[in-house]
């Protein structure tokens, strides 16, 4: 089947060589387009001819290609935010390389900051489900404790939820957390937060763009069921050197970029730390002396631009979370990722990836290692590694964009060792690694097919080898399903290099765009996506500590259909682009939904598969969105209706149950406020910000009947029902505003002051509801609303710019 | 409401259910401003259930076994006992012990003929059956008795109450080996001058004398953590008494406690979904209505110590 595949692939390949060969009375435009203050490469920027009305896009590195019959042609470049170039250019005898620097539009011209790419991109682009979140609009949306934070900003999108605030990760149409393939300069994160789920681990100062697919995956992107969160980073100012910073209540922020080797490359370098501790130091004497409670990040990217065709990009992130005076604990993820993109000719494009990424967590009795523990002491961790090369190839052709490439991608995962020290006896116990390769190959196609129809058309093979050494178990069925651990049957162990077990998908992928008008369009996708990990968790929200654990023999991959369907439409404003409106539908099927039976020890467990029951989902929604682009008040309100189930065998007796993350209703609204000049054209230095959220309560499970057991009272759920009630919905106000600092002539100094205040009304949102045993008297029973911000909590942010 | 300061506390369960948090909790709890609220809350009974409450020792003496029916969580009154019932206990040795409730109040209590007559119910190694017959249905248990070991010092040590406490007192330390050759589970508990302390923290719980699912520990001396679980957050002064009391379960029985103790400190950001704590009761009748509740039969091993001198060590 796998031999099948690829030949069939490789001869697409090598038609669509064939096919660039044939176009010889055309020529090519092509090249970078950046940002003229520090060289960044711009994504998404449209480059077209004004006397064909044809163009192209920007990729993610800046790059572009358009081919044209021979002739003269002016060619407009436009970026939302950006001042609008035309360069007249001469197809004659020979390709052209156009590289264009593009200015930012001075604030004058009421910029505005929620960025698109072209303005009527909402309608014209093929892409649906997809949502851009410029940095800079990141930057003002009012920030827990002040501090900016790209996966709080995206919960704002319609389609994308969060079990509770404070929650690790996020939830994008009905899909759990470990769904969402979080990508920093194209290496996996496998914990996007810091403390838990309260802050992110990307540093804004250092991100360029932040988008967020959600539906009409492309066949480029793979791995993941949910969504791609495809996080760029910013390359370094490649002009001069520039010092930004910040200092809030949680972190301090710096960050130094410069130009390399003569502004043929960059670099910035980007580190956050909390200091708390820093703070608590003068007064941790005694016992406390030496307590760690800290988390910070290290970001950085490098790139040279060897030549016109070669430029080399180097980035990495490393961040830690670290906890504890005796015990204490601590996880951090690490990635590196280095990248190629070759300029083959004006028509063919290559970026190769290669990356590492780690994340790993471990827990400690004795985070101090004091000398008089060294007998005694309790140590475990765990962690998953991947290694990882990607060559992606993409070939502009006329009316085609073809992108293809493939992807190996290594695992290791450790799911954890533990060793115990006592009395001076020292006893380690571990789970060995677990091995797998995940290699694809794909194949797709952005086709003009009329000037109303764009096709976009793909296909993924994703073919997953669960590789020894290791040990593997078979298990029997389930006495009674879903209650108790499946019978170990046998075990057998797997030499290293042999193959366990296989699986291979075929992954079609599919979009279509039909222009109903110059401002109008409809939008339709299917998306069949695979997924080999799988992420464990016993406790509600997600934490640090779950367990990550691949495709066995005993554990399926996970499957994902998706259809969407959408009206897109934009109006007002002198060019009738002042407004972008949206309304998307989706229904989602999903199969190998991993459950575990209520007893389950997912941790050092070696038969955790045992306990592991599989079952299906299915998710469906309506996405209302609605963004206003310009004006001194801009912003969107989103909405969405959605719904999202799991069936599982011998729970909630057999019956349909909503998910933790169900929520029937969701709306934000973003609201940013710029006051316009004053009559004698000086402007105010203020801005300002507001943002609301309102959301159906997540369900939840109650005990129904108690009985005691020596004098405490125990709980019993009699009929076994899962996510039988909801808790009070969610609703919170947040305001910002921000002062410029007044700019001195001559200085290059910028600052800023941000004030904002979250939760402004001190609503006591219910992050969880439980009943227990009242801990004062055990006998008597209670039902508890826990709120992770009871109160109003206002901030301030000092930021600076050099 | 309460405002709690101990934001970390659910952390223990995630640190496999690590009882010795207090380092962790420091600073998180106050810009977090996390917040309690106990609400009004009703919800439907299910049906009601028969309840068993037994849990048999090794100790001379009388024995009892609670009877009740489940009653709607919030009931808060007294439960409804089921009395009336046929409460009988053997073992593999064919001993009958028959338990008797001539007051009707659901406590079916089995002593001695007479008074320093020494017989004792629970024999390490001995399998025990339960059954009882009430309202036509026949319900039976089966539990073994597992072995003890013994606990072998009790210690203090001076201690602030957190790293950020400035009140300061006495942490207990016990010293105990695990029996090698098999997992041993072992539940925990301990008297304060004579009364039994009863927070949700005060439960202890130990696999092999370590945190289950953690090193093999199997033969050690408990590792420090459990020695140090039983009082971390209400330290002794000078004089007190301590009575350390342990028990050993069945693998089951570990797990029912171990279920039980995590709906007793559930709370805050990483709570648990309520999961049913297991039964070892069993209607005879197949589809009959099943029961809920415990039948264990431990050994206990218990040691007593005043915090004085001689009981005091130094270091951490």
């Amino acid at each position: 089947m796998k031999q099948r595949v690829q030949t069939t692939l490789l001869t697409c390949f090598l038609g669509l060589f064939v096919l660039t060969a044939v176009a010889q009375d055309k020529l090519t435009v092509s090249g970078y387009v950046k940002d003229a203050a520090n060289a960044e490469g711009l994504i998404g920027v449209s480059v077209y001819s004004k006397e064909t009305g044809t163009g192209a896009v920007t990729n993610n590195y800046g790059f572009y290609s358009v081919t044209l019959p021979k002739g003269t042609y002016t060619f407009v470049v436009t970026y939302v935010g950006y001042q609008r170039q035309s360069r007249t250019v001469e197809l004659a005898d020979k390709d052209v390389r156009l590289d264009v620097e593009m200015t930012e539009e001075g604030r004058e011209l009421q910029e505005l900051v929620v960025a698109a790419r072209r303005e009527d991109d909402n309608v014209k682009n093929i892409e649906m489900s997809v949502n851009r979140v410029g940095i800079k609009t990141i930057q003002r949306i009012p920030a827990l404790l002040g501090e900016v934070d790209v996966v709080r900003s995206i919960q704002l999108l319609p389609g994308v939820s969060t079990v509770g605030e404070g929650a690790t990760g996020f939830n994008v149409r009905g899909g759990s957390i470990d769904q969402n393939l979080v990508l920093l300069d194209e290496a996996p994160v496998y914990n996007s937060s810091h403390l838990f789920g309260f802050f992110s681990i990307f540093n804004p100062d250092a991100v360029k763009d932040v988008k967020l697919i959600k539906g009409g995956i492309p066949a480029l992107y793979g791995g993941r069921i949910a969504s791609i969160l495809d996080v760029r980073l910013k390359e370094g100012n490649a002009k001069k050197p520039e010092i930004n910073g910040g200092i809030g209540l949680i972190f301090s922020r710096l960050s130094y970029e410069r130009p390399l080797f003569k502004g043929k490359g960059s670099f910035i370098i980007a580190g956050r730390r909390s200091y708390a501790d820093v703070l608590a130091q003068p007064f941790l004497t005694g016992n406390l002396k030496g307590s760690q409670f800290y988390f910070y990040d290290l970001t950085a990217k490098a790139n040279v631009r060897l030549n016109e065709k070669n430029t080399i990009f180097l980035s990495g992130y490393f961040g830690r979370d670290v906890f504890g005076a005796d015990f204490g604990f601590n996880w951090g993820n690490a990635t590196t990722s280095l990248r190629w993109n070759k300029v083959f000719n004006n028509k063919l494009f290559l970026n190769t990836t290669a990356f590492y990424s780690n994340y790993d967590y471990s827990l400690d009795s004795d985070l101090r290692r004091k000398p008089e523990n060294t007998n005694d002491y309790f140590r475990t961790n765990a962690k998953i590694v991947n290694y990882s090369i990607k060559p992606d190839f993409t070939l502009f052709l006329n009316k085609n964009t073809v992108t293809f490439g493939g992807q190996a991608l290594l695992y290791d995962f450790q799911p954890g060792t533990a060793t115990a020290a006592s009395a001076g006896t020292i006893r380690t116990f571990g789970l060995k690694s677990k091995y797998a390769l995940e290699s694809s190959l794909y194949i797709g196609n952005e086709q003009q097919a009329s000037t109303r129809i764009q096709l976009q058309y793909g296909l993924r093979y994703s073919f997953y080898q669960y590789l020894g050494p290791g040990e593997v178990y078979t298990f029997g069925p389930a006495e009674t399903p879903g209650l108790r651990s499946r019978p170990l049957l046998g075990t057998q162990t797997y030499a290293a290099g042999e193959t366990i077990k296989t699986y291979g998908n075929l992954e079609p992928r599919f979009a279509l765009k039909y222009e109903l008008s110059p401002s109008s369009s409809i939008k339709l996708s299917y998306n069949r996506l695979a997924q080999y990990v799988h992420l464990l968790s016993n406790t509600t929200a997600s934490t640090p500590l779950d367990v990550w654990t691949p495709s066995t023999n005993n554990v399926a991959p996970q499957l994902a259909d998706q259809v969407a369907a959408g009206y897109f439409k934009n109006f007002g404003g002198g060019d009738g682009n002042l407004f972008e409106a949206s309304v998307e539908v989706y229904y989602k099927s999903l199969q190998n939904q991993i459950d575990y039976i209520d007893r389950a020890n997912l941790v050092l467990n070696k038969y955790l598969e045992g306990d592991l029951v599989v079952g299906q989902g299915r998710a469906y929604g309506a996405e209302f969105f609605l963004k206003k682009n310009k004006g001194a008040l801009n912003g969107w309100l989103s909405y969405t209706l959605a719904k999202t189930e799991r069936l599982v065998d011998g729970v909630n007796a057999n019956r349909w149950y909503p998910t933790r993350f169900d929520k029937r209703h969701n709306f934000n609204a973003v609201l940013l406020y710029d006051p316009q000049a004053r009559p004698d054209g000086s402007r105010s230095r203020w801005n300002y910000s507001a943002t609301f959220t309102f959301a159906t309560g997540t369900p939840a499970t109650f005990f129904s009947n108690r009985f005691d057991f020596e004098n405490i009272a125990v709980g019993t759920n009699a009929e076994n029902v899962r996510n039988n009630y909801r808790i009070q919905p969610y609703h919170r106000l947040d305001l910002a505003a921000t002062l410029q600092g007044r700019k001195r002539p001559g200085k290059k100094k910028e600052d800023s002051w941000v004030f904002s205040v979250y939760n402004v009304y001190a609503r006591k949102n219910p992050f969880s509801e439980y009943y227990r045993p009242d801990p004062t008297n055990l006998s008597q029973t209670q039902a508890v609303r826990y709120s992770v911000f009871a109160t109003i909590i206002p901030s301030v942010t000092y930021n600076f710019k050099f | 409401m309460k405002t709690t300061l101990s934001y970390l506390k659910p952390l223990r369960r995630l640190a496999v259910l690590l009882p010795l948090w207090g380092g962790a909790a420091l600073g998180l709890g106050g810009f977090l401003m996390s917040c309690e609220t106990i609400i009004d809350a009703n919800i439907a009974s299910g049906p009601t259930q028969l309840a068993v409450d037994a849990w048999l020792t090794d100790q001379p003496g009388e024995q009892r076994i609670k009877l009740v029916q489940t009653a709607n969580y919030f009931n808060n009154g007294p439960s409804t006992p089921a009395t009336s019932a046929s409460v009988v206990v053997g073992d593999n040795a064919g001993r009958v012990f028959t338990f008797t409730d001539p007051d009707n109040d659901g406590v079916y209590t089995w002593k001695p003929a007479k008074a320093g007559d020494t017989t004792r119910v629970g024999i390490i190694g001995r399998t025990y059956t339960l059954g009882i017959q009430y309202l036509g249905n026949t319900y039976v248990s089966a539990a073994q008795m597992p072995r003890a070991t013994s606990l072998d010092s009790l210690i203090f040590r001076k201690k602030t109450i957190t790293p950020v406490s400035k009140e300061e007192g006495y942490r207990s330390e016990f010293y105990a080996v695990d029996m090698p050759g098999a997992v041993d589970y072992y539940y925990l508990r301990y008297y304060r001058n004579g009364v039994l302390q009863n927070r949700p923290q005060d439960i202890s719980l130990a696999y092999d004398g370590a945190f289950r699912g953690s090193a093999n520990t199997d033969g050690l001396t408990f590792i420090r953590p459990i020695r140090q679980s039983l009082n971390p957050e209400k330290l002794f002064a000078l004089s007190d008494t301590m009575r350390v009391e342990m028990r050993t379960l069945t693998a089951e029985g570990y797990l029912f406690w171990e279920l039980l103790r995590s709906q007793l400190q559930n709370a805050g950001l990483f709570a648990t979904p309520p999961a049913n704590v297991p039964t070892n009761i069993r209607n005879t009748t197949a589809g009959g209505p099943s029961a809920v509740g415990f039948f264990f039969v431990s050994p206990v091993r218990t040691r007593t110590a005043i915090v004085s001198k001689e009981t005091l060590r130094g270091g951490d």
